[in-house]
Order: C-alpha cells, then structure tokens, then sequence
C-alpha cells in the first residue's frame, strides 16, 4: 500500500491506495509540505477506499492553499475519489476534474 | 440459509450452556456465605450468554425464561438488591428449570411448561414486574413526506467511532435522490487540523416517499454523536401512512421458529484443549519423521545398518505408545463435571433429613474417560444419598455418640496402579451387622449369620432388593438397590468395595478402569481360538490336578481355592468351540472376578499378556453372552474379549435354575 | 471481501457468526474475549470488529476503549452484539467508542445486512 509521497521540488503529492482515517497523518504531512512549494499538484488516480476524513483533509488543504495563493492541480482521481467527494457536496471545493485526466 | 446453518450450533450451545449452568450452580452454592462480587459477574455472563444463544438459536421461550432471572442478577450485580437465602434458592431452581428446558430442546419437546412458566413469573414477580400477556406497543403512525430537508452536524468525535459520514450520506442515498451541500464554515487551517476529528457538517436535501423513521434509522448509531434535525421539505405534502419500511426485524422470529423445528441430533461430542490437539499434532509429526527414515531401509539395508533400523523401530514404538496415550487423552475429563452436582445434592438432602454435612471433594480434576464419566454419575449418586440417608446420623445421635454435629461426607478420586479410584466415605454410624444379618436372614438370602466375616456380611447388602433403613424414606429410590449400583460399575469394567467400622462410618471403594477403549488382557488359547481375559479380573493362575476337582449333582465341577469352593467354567463350553483337552491336568484354570463371584476358567493355554483396542461386537455384529467385545491381533486374526461378569452372572442364574 | 474478527466467549454464538461470515466470502478471526481480541488487533488490521459485551477476563467496553487507543483502529468500526434493547446500554457502548449495535437475536440475514452497511 503507497504512503502519501511528496516530491518538494514540484509539489507533488499522491495520495495512497487507502485513504482514510487512520492513516492521514502522512498524508498530512505530505499536504503541509506541498504547500511550500509554489504549485502543488495532487495525484488521486490510485486512491482505491476514501472516507470523510480524507475528503475533509483535503478540502482543507484546498483552502489552506488558496489563502496562500499556492495554486493546486489534479493530476488524477479515481471514481472512488470524485464518487465520494460528489456524495459529501465537495466536488466543488475541491475542484476536482470531471473526468480522469489521461 | 439461515434456518438450516444455524441448527449446526445447538450441540455447541447445549455443551456450553450445561457448563455455564453448572458454574452458575457452583457460584450460587458459593454465594450462599455472602454476596461475592466476582460471583454474581459470573453468574450474570452465564445466564446472559444462555439468553443470547437461546434467542439466537431460536429457543424463544428459554430466553424469556432466562431474562427474568437475567434482570434479578442485574440488580443483584448493581447492588439494587442484596444477596439472601431466598434469592439464592430462587435461582437455583431456575437452574434446575433451564437444565429441563435444555433436555427438552435436545429432545425437540416443547421448551416451556407450567413449572417453568409459574418459575419466571416468580422470577419478574421478585423483580417487580407483572407479565402481563405482552401488549403489542403501541406504534405511532409515522409521517411520511415527499422529501425532507436535513440539517446534520456530526460532533467532532463521531468519524473516530467508526461512522462515517460518507457511509450515512450513501444510506440516504438509498432511500430517495439525495442533494448534499457541504458546510464549510467550521473548518480549521490545515496546521491546527486533527485530521481524525469531523468538522464538516451538511444541508440535505432527500427527495422520495419516505417515512421519517426511515431517515432516523440511519441515524440511530449517531444519535447522540450530532445535531440532527428533520423537516419535511417546503411544498412536500405531508400526510399520514404506515410506516413505509416494516422493521427487518420482524421476519426474525418466523425464522427462529423454523430453526427450533430442525431435529436436534443429540450427538456426543467432547470439547478438546487446544494444547491436546497441538501435543497430537507434534506426534503425527514425528511418527511421519520416523517412517521416512523407516523407509530408507527397504531399498538401501545391510547388516551395518542394523542397529539404526532397531533403533528406528524402537522410536516408531515409543510414538505409537504416546500417540495412543494422547488420543485416548482426548477422552479423557475431569471428574469435576460429575462432583460438581453433589453441593447441590448434598446441601437439598441435608435440609430434607434434618441432617447436618459437610461435604469435602477430592482430586476434583482427576481425568475419566468420557463414556465412563457419564456412566459412574448415577452409581455415585446413589451412594452419596445412601450415605447420608442411612450413614449419617441427626445432630442429636452424633451428639448422643460423643461426635460433632456436623457429619463429613467425602468424595476422593485419585489414579491408582493404572485405574481410577473413587472413593465415597462418610463418619456415620457404620454398617449394622445385627441389623443386615437380620433382613438378610428375613429375605432368606443366607441360612445362618454365624461365622461370616465382617467382610461377607458387609457384601450382603449388595444383594437385590436388600434394605435397612428402619423407614424406607423417598430419597433411597425404591427398586434401585445397591445390587444395581454394583451391576453398573461392573458394567463399566470396575468393582465396588466396602470397609465399615460400626459407630465411626463406611467408605465405598470403586476402581475403575481408565478408558473403555483399551483393556490389558491375558490371551489364552480354547480350541485353537483366540480369547482375551481382563487382566484386573484376573485373581491368579492355576494348575489342578484331577483328584482336585469334586463333580456336584448336576454335573457342575467345584474346585477348592483360598478356603472357598469355586466352580470351574470350562469356556470350550461355555462358548462351543470344541477344546481337545478335556481333563484338567492338561489345561489351565483362571480364577477371575465379576460381579462380586469368583469362577475358575479351564483353557487350553495362555498365550501372553497384551493391550487389546476394544472393537464393538454389539455394533458390528449382535449381542453375545458372555463375550464384551473383540479385538485384532496382532497377526490380523479376531480374538474374542471374555464379559467375565456375564459369565459369571450366568452361571448364577443357571446354578439357581 | 473484509477482514473481521469475531469477538464472543460464546463457541455457538463465535460460530455462528464466523459461519454466517465467511460463508459471504470475508475473512474471520475469532477470539474468546475482549483480552485476546485486543491481542489478535495488535498483529492485524481488521476492516470490522463483532463483540460481545459480557465476557471474562476483559469485557467488551474495555476492549473498544483499549482498540480505540491504538491510531489504526480509529475510524474502524466495532459493533457490539448486545441483549440489550435498552438505550441506556447501548449508549455505554457507544460512550466506549463503539461504532454501533446489533440487537441479538439476530439471524443470518441480519448480521449481513449489519455488516453490509457498515463497510458499504
């Protein structure tokens, strides 16, 4: 299973397999990082179980980011991603893509 | 599905819960002192587990029957009530009433009956409640809409407990078109977030028939985890319907009900340790070990190898020996479970005579094979009424005989010499010489009392229909004599003894063997056929000479050993396979012991001294007098066990004839 | 497919629900109380655990407190099976950190529809 991975030189952040509450510290940290770099980019192609915590986390993220003018870009999302982020009204705040990007 | 996979788990819920009732029991008797905590946990989780399994394995009236004295244990763990002599009687009876119950659901009879029904209502009655027939409740009718909008908050702990909210949104989802707006306003910066802490909250909108109770039972885990509110959505029509979705939990009983009419098989099975199992494991292990390097030798032998092959095979035999003590260990029970009655038994018995006893319990843990434990129960029984119904005095006549008030009763089980010994002893009053020579004079069952030992005398009351007791109280179970109680512990491969010292008590000896599977025998050979006589009813070995024997009338042959007459059984006879030797030089006389009788038994030969494994003639062929069992030798050849009892008893009967 | 353990001092009642479980395909362990069930959590990650409250040893409250210590099992739902239809019950559960409840009795059916909505 892929831990939440930062790369500090693009910002880039993917989010593991299994994305939920017990294991987002990491992906915390991995967020926190992103946010030094000027544009983070979030890959959730691989992202196979999510819950609300996760999507909280990363709505937060998305705010956070914006205050701090960081701009954010998906570079994927699974349908479990955008299914769950659509269900809990946060598709919106999060800006996910329509449709996986290819 | 449900109905027939669940009937797989009465054998495991019936073991469990007669052994649950039994630590109810033993706690209850222990309480009796004072009201120990600890106990009444125990007790509680006992009865709770019975009522938990009795629902679930559809047993609907066993549960109700346990709830009752459920709910008296709550407040008796809770400390609502205290610990007293009468409560303690009332759940022993509900003991009692629940060991009917289970008898009953192993033979599909109907659970409850009107003992079982007064008891539970006694039972809420001390509870203060009154069972009225049950009232069905009475059911708002609830509302239904077109829609509703909702307002959830979940509390900030809610996703750590395991809701997600995710989860609760995709239920809604089920019920009708759900439109979910996310409320954001609460969310902290990304560095002070916990991120296993719910700061999210939403407006919802569900649109669809559905009823609020629908909505609310998606709820009913959270609710007291977030702000909730419910309103049917502007314009919706509301208007009053059935609720919509019937509670699942409705077809529930319908199925129980199906399950308790499965037929119970009340097979026998045994709980076996983990560690038994493991310890056989390693064994198979070893011997698959020893017969791989067995193997070796078939294609690759010559004398230089000889001494590994003696020592592999001596390996192979001290496998076979353990592996066959393991699995016979599995077999194998602690005596406890049949010890484990007498408390009760005593502690009820005592009250009913007016006698005051202490029971003490020995080697509790000393291990019996499972047939025989099930089987020495009722003998034991019996002697343990009769100790104390006819051994035991009243206060007054130990007083009056320099002795305490209190009278011992003792029950002691210990492995002696390969068998086990249970003995039952008591400080009573002792056997009454006069007073059995007496009744036995009465009974006509000897000519004259003078000059028989203490031992002979003692012997007699293990004679049918033999009594002493001035009144015949109820406890002694008439037709049930001692002759019955030495007839099973014959039957089970043992023997009973007696030693009583008049004014100071008795004590009971019963030796019985360590499992029924396996016996230690004497091969001898009559008419070229093999028989196996039990080495513990064996007394000796002899050679006669012909001027030794004396014909009777009736063409019975006496033989004179250790001062007494015994009459010889030649089994070539007895079991007509037609022996060449027909004078008693040229054979041997066994002298053994059955059923307190002493025969000699004219064979051939002997052969040797072996274990034989026990074979069922009974299940693989039919009865036969005389014979208990076969086994196979060696050689692959059938050799009959001799019923050394049985013959014995028939010879008796055909003496008496 | 899930990873659940089933929690109960009950054989019948163990067996029965690992039965019932496993026979939907999902991978069950048992144990015998609230001690070794704790025991078995430390080496595995279960997606769901099935308890009893009523058992020696250690009880089911103190076994979600002691699961709900550990930083992989928040968020892992537990359900406890209980007897007991009062609220006041089944709050101290859920005061415990308990995900939710089944009412026993509870048949085949009803364990998976519980369990079916628990992991969605």
């Amino acid at each position: 299973m892929g831990k939440a991975k930062t790369d500090k030189a693009d910002g880039r952040v993917a989010l593991p397999a299994d994305c939920r509450i017990a294991d987002l510290a990491t992906v915390k940290a991995a967020l926190e990082a992103a946010l030094s770099a000027p544009a983070a980019v979030l890959d959730g192609g691989m992202v196979e179980r999510v819950d609300t915590a996760a999507l909280q986390l990363l709505a937060v993220f998305r705010r956070e980011a914006a205050a701090r003018g960081v701009a954010v870009e998906w570079r994927g999302a699974s349908d479990v991603l955008r299914d769950g982020a659509a269900r809990l009204g946060l598709t919106q705040t999060l800006e996910l893509p329509a449709a996986t990007p290819a | 599905m449900s109905t027939v996979s669940l009937a797989q788990f009465h054998q495991t819920f019936f073991d469990e819960s007669h052994e649950g009732l039994d630590a109810m029991e033993t706690a209850l008797l222990a309480l009796d002192g004072g009201g120990d905590k600890e106990l009444v946990h125990g007790i509680f989780r006992a009865a709770h587990s019975i009522k938990g399994g009795a629902a679930t394995f559809g047993f609907p009236d066993m549960a109700a029957f346990t709830h009752e004295a459920e709910s008296l244990l709550d407040e008796l763990r809770d400390g609502r009530r205290a610990v007293d002599a009468g409560i303690v009687e009332l759940l022993l009876r509900s003991v009692d009433c629940l060991r009917g119950m289970f008898a009953r659901a192993q033979a599909g009879q109907p659970l409850a009956d009107a003992a079982s029904e007064a008891l539970r209502h006694e039972l809420a009655a001390v509870v203060g409640r009154s069972l009225a027939p049950a009232a069905a409740p009475a059911r708002r009718s609830d509302d239904a809409s077109t829609g509703w909008a909702i307002s959830f908050r979940p509390h900030q702990g809610m996703l750590a407990g395991g809701n997600d909210a995710l989860r609760l949104l995709r239920e809604l989802g089920e019920l009708g078109e759900l439109k979910a707006e996310a409320e954001l306003d609460r969310l902290p910066g990304l560095g002070a977030l916990d991120p296993s802490e719910c700061h999210l909250g939403w407006r919802l909108e569900l649109r669809g028939d559905v009823s609020r109770a629908a909505v609310k039972g998606v709820f009913d885990w959270v609710e007291d985890e977030c702000d909730l509110t419910l309103e049917p959505l502007p314009g919706a029509e509301v208007h009053h319907a059935p609720a919509a979705a019937a509670p699942a939990a409705a077809a529930a009983p319908i199925a129980a009900k199906a399950a308790a009419r499965e037929a119970v098989a009340a097979e026998s099975s045994v709980r076996v340790g983990i560690d038994k199992i493991d310890s056989l494991i390693n064994l198979v292990g070893e011997l698959v070990i020893t017969q791989s390097m067995l193997d070796t030798f078939r294609e690759d032998f010559d004398a230089s190898r000889l001494e590994m092959l003696q020592q592999g095979l001596a390996q192979l035999a001290r496998h076979t020996r353990t592996l066959q003590e393991s699995v016979m260990g599995i077999r194998m029970l602690p005596i406890a479970s049949v010890f484990n009655r007498f408390p009760r038994m005593v502690r009820d018995l005592g009250q009913k005579l007016g006698k005051q006893v202490r029971l003490d319990l020995v080697g509790e843990q000393t291990e019996l094979d499972k047939t025989v434990l099930e089987k020495i129960g009722d003998p034991l029984v019996h002697l343990v009424r009769n100790a104390i119904d006819h051994g035991l005095e009243t206060p007054d006549r130990r007083r009056a005989a320099g002795k305490g008030d209190i009278g011992t009763l003792r029950l002691e089980a210990s492995h002696r010499n390969g068998s086990i010994v249970v003995e039952i002893s008591d400080d009573g009053a002792g056997l009454n010489r006069e007073a059995i020579v007496a009744k036995a004079l009465q009974r006509g069952l000897i000519a004259s009392g003078e000059g028989m030992t203490d031992e002979a005398v003692a012997d007699l009351i293990f004679q049918p229909g033999f009594s002493t007791a001035a009144v015949t109280t109820d406890l002694s179970g008439r037709g049930v004599g001692m002759d019955v109680v030495r007839r099973n512990v014959v039957d089970l491969g043992g023997s009973i003894q007696i030693r009583s010292v008049a004014g100071q008590g008795s004590v009971f000896t019963i030796t019985l063997p360590l499992t029924l599977a396996i016996i230690d025998g004497l091969t001898a050979m009559v008419g070229g056929e093999h028989y196996i006589v039990p080495l513990a009813s064996i007394v000796e070995t002899v050679q006669l000479r012909g001027e030794q024997l004396r014909t009777v009338t009736g063409g019975g042959e006496l033989f004179h050993f250790r001062d007494s007459w015994l009459p010889v059984l030649r089994l070539q006879d007895a079991f007509a396979c037609g022996g060449t030797r027909r004078a008693i030089e040229q054979g041997l006389v066994v002298v053994v012991e059955g059923d307190g009788a002493r025969v000699g038994l004219f064979v051939d030969e002997l052969v040797g001294q072996q274990q034989a494994v026990v074979k069922s003639l009974e299940a693989n062929y039919r009865r036969v007098i005389g014979i208990s069992g076969a086994t196979i030798l060696a050689d692959g050849s059938v050799a009959l066990i001799v019923d050394v009892a049985g013959l014995s008893r028939q010879m008796t009967r055909r003496r008496a004839a | 497919m899930a990873k659940i353990l089933a929690v109960d001092d009950s054989a019948s009642m163990r067996g029965m629900v690992a039965f019932t479980l496993r026979g939907a395909g999902h991978d069950v362990s048992e144990a015998e109380n609230g001690q070794l069930a704790v025991d078995a959590a430390k080496g595995a990650r279960f997606d769901l655990v099935l308890a009893d409250v009523n058992m020696p040893v250690m009880d089911g409250l103190s076994m979600v407190r002691e699961l709900r210590t550990m930083p992989e099992y928040k968020g892992v739902p537990i359900l406890m099976l209980t007897t007991e239809s009062h609220t006041d019950k089944k709050m101290e559960g859920k005061a415990a950190g308990a995900t939710g409840w089944l009412v026993k009795p509870f048949d085949p059916e009803q364990l998976l529809a519980t369990v079916k909505r628990v992991l969605g």
